[in-house]
């Protein structure tokens, strides 16, 4: 399709404390827009991707909010699907591109979280389930413990490798100037983490964090061997709660998402060697790679505990090269974009310490709640 | 955590519908750290139940031993108090499940 990434910016992820969203955005929309190498009257609408504005900083209206703050001005949506927000806000970005509208738009990922209380954080991210699950007294971890179960169940998936995905993440985060965490992991250390949501550990669960990214989406883009092409952009949605599925073992609306990214970019799982998946939990980042159709169902545990998508050594292909959500934070509003900004980054072979080599072709893939929204971007670029 | 006292009656149907329905665990979870109010019940473990009327639900487990807490454990659905009242005093019923 004739869209591209033409410009990306991404604050470091965290515990932000002397920073507003505010701040956030216009930092990071600013430096994309410079990226791009347009001016701001270039942009001629907003999308902005959040969850949680409203349920712990009372303020909604954010199309508006933040199209005032950045002094633009211009038709301006906030677009919300839990965890999903930020992949959801670029494929609407991406459709009004499309649509013939607009020329050039900004789509910007943002949420703050640890200005409030984290039993606040945790019931507003409760949100994203149904009634039925909050009267359960589940919490998002004992969502995804819940399939973790199944898997282990089925397939024989141990708790060392769900922690080897962990691992591997913070591996990639300590080269990451902006994640939220350097440190590097063992297998043990994860094991003897305390249990959340058994069998999944604290050092099985991303972390509560700040930040925000932005993305330029453009038609005409003025740099065109800086900009990525986008070759898909795809959106499937399942049911909100996990007991109505008719399989627990996989994210189906991430199999359908995928499935229609793969033939709207006219490639192959296999083509792809850098990818950002959803790992808002370790057993997520194994649903993603078989559900993406990267590994065949129940051969992805042993593929990512024995390195093959490690930068390191040797590997078939490169996940989570930012750190993922486990190691670089996980903003929920703002991780569809950085997912993003960081495979840009990788296609344009200026990822730094982090650069997969020769890479072509990128995918995210970014999941709302415990699997009700799945979100696809295939890109490219045009280097040979 | 605040509970409309109108949501509390309205999901009565449900509750009626479900009570005494006999199922068998999917999976299951032990949560170890609660969301709001239900601090007091904490650990406590979670199932996903496929009833025999051709329903799944979410629940917790009661009345669950080492050897009852399983994939494929036979359950019943019961009525109990799932959550602490709210400070405008609903106490809100609704269903978990036992074992058989």
């Amino acid at each position: 399709m004739n869209v591209y990434i033409a410009g990306v910016a991404t604050t470091p992820f965290g515990e932000l404390w002397d920073v507003s969203p505010r701040s956030l955005a216009n930092d990071v929309v600013n430096r994309a827009i410079r990226d791009a190498g347009i001016e701001k009257n270039n942009i001629e609408a907003l999308f902005v991707g959040n969850m949680l504005s409203g349920m712990l900083g009372r303020q909604e209206h954010l199309g508006a909010f933040f199209s005032d703050s950045l002094g633009m001005h211009v038709p301006a949506f906030k677009v919300e699907g839990a965890c999903a927000s930020g992949g959801l806000a670029a494929h609407m970005a991406i459709l009004s591109v499309l649509s013939g509208q607009y020329t050039t738009v900004c789509v910007l990922g943002v949420e703050k979280m640890t200005d409030h209380k984290p039993e606040d954080v945790s019931a507003a991210l409760a949100g994203a389930g149904s009634d039925e699950e909050r009267m359960s007294g589940a919490t998002f971890p004992a969502l995804y413990a819940l399939l973790a179960r199944v898997h282990m169940h089925r397939f024989g998936t141990t708790q060392e490798q769900l922690a080897s995905v962990a691992v591997k993440n913070h591996f990639h985060a300590s080269m990451n100037p902006n994640a939220q965490f350097k440190n590097l992991l063992t297998v043990e250390k994860v094991l003897q983490s305390s249990m959340v949501a058994d069998p999944l550990h604290l050092l099985d669960c991303s972390p509560i964090s700040d930040g925000a990214s932005a993305v330029i989406i453009t038609s005409k883009p003025s740099h065109p061997i800086h900009a990525i092409q986008v070759l898909a952009s795809s959106v499937a949605t399942d049911t909100l709660d996990i007991a109505r599925r008719s399989s627990l073992d996989e994210l189906r609306a991430t199999r359908i998402a995928a499935k229609k990214a793969y033939t709207q970019a006219g490639i192959l799982p296999k083509d792809i060697q850098v990818l950002e998946v959803h790992d808002c939990f370790t057993i997520a980042e194994i649903l993603a790679m078989e559900d993406l159709g990267i590994y065949e169902k129940g051969k992805a545990a042993k593929a990512i505990e024995e390195g093959k998508t490690r930068l390191d050594g040797d590997f078939d292909r490169v996940v989570n090269s930012s750190g993922g959500l486990k190691g670089c934070g996980h903003p929920v509003g703002a991780t569809g974009v950085k997912q993003l900004v960081e495979i840009v980054e990788q296609l344009r072979r200026s990822a730094g310490k982090r650069q997969v080599p020769n890479a072509r072709y990128g995918l995210t893939h970014n999941v709302g709640g415990s699997g009700a929204t799945a979100v696809v971007h295939i890109l490219c670029t045009n280097r040979q | 955590m605040h509970q409309s006292p109108v949501k509390v009656w309205r999901n009565q149907k449900r509750i009626r519908r479900l009570l005494g329905q006999e199922g068998a665990i999917v999976t299951w979870t032990m949560i170890h750290v609660p969301p709001q109010g239900f601090s007091s019940f904490a650990p406590y473990p979670i199932a996903v139940v496929a009833l025999d009327n051709g329903e799944t639900i979410t629940a917790q487990v009661v009345d669950h031993n080492e050897t009852t807490l399983r994939i494929g454990q036979r359950v019943v659905v019961v009525l109990r108090r799932v959550m602490e009242p709210s400070s405008d005093g609903v106490i809100p019923y609704g269903v978990k499940v036992k074992p058989l």
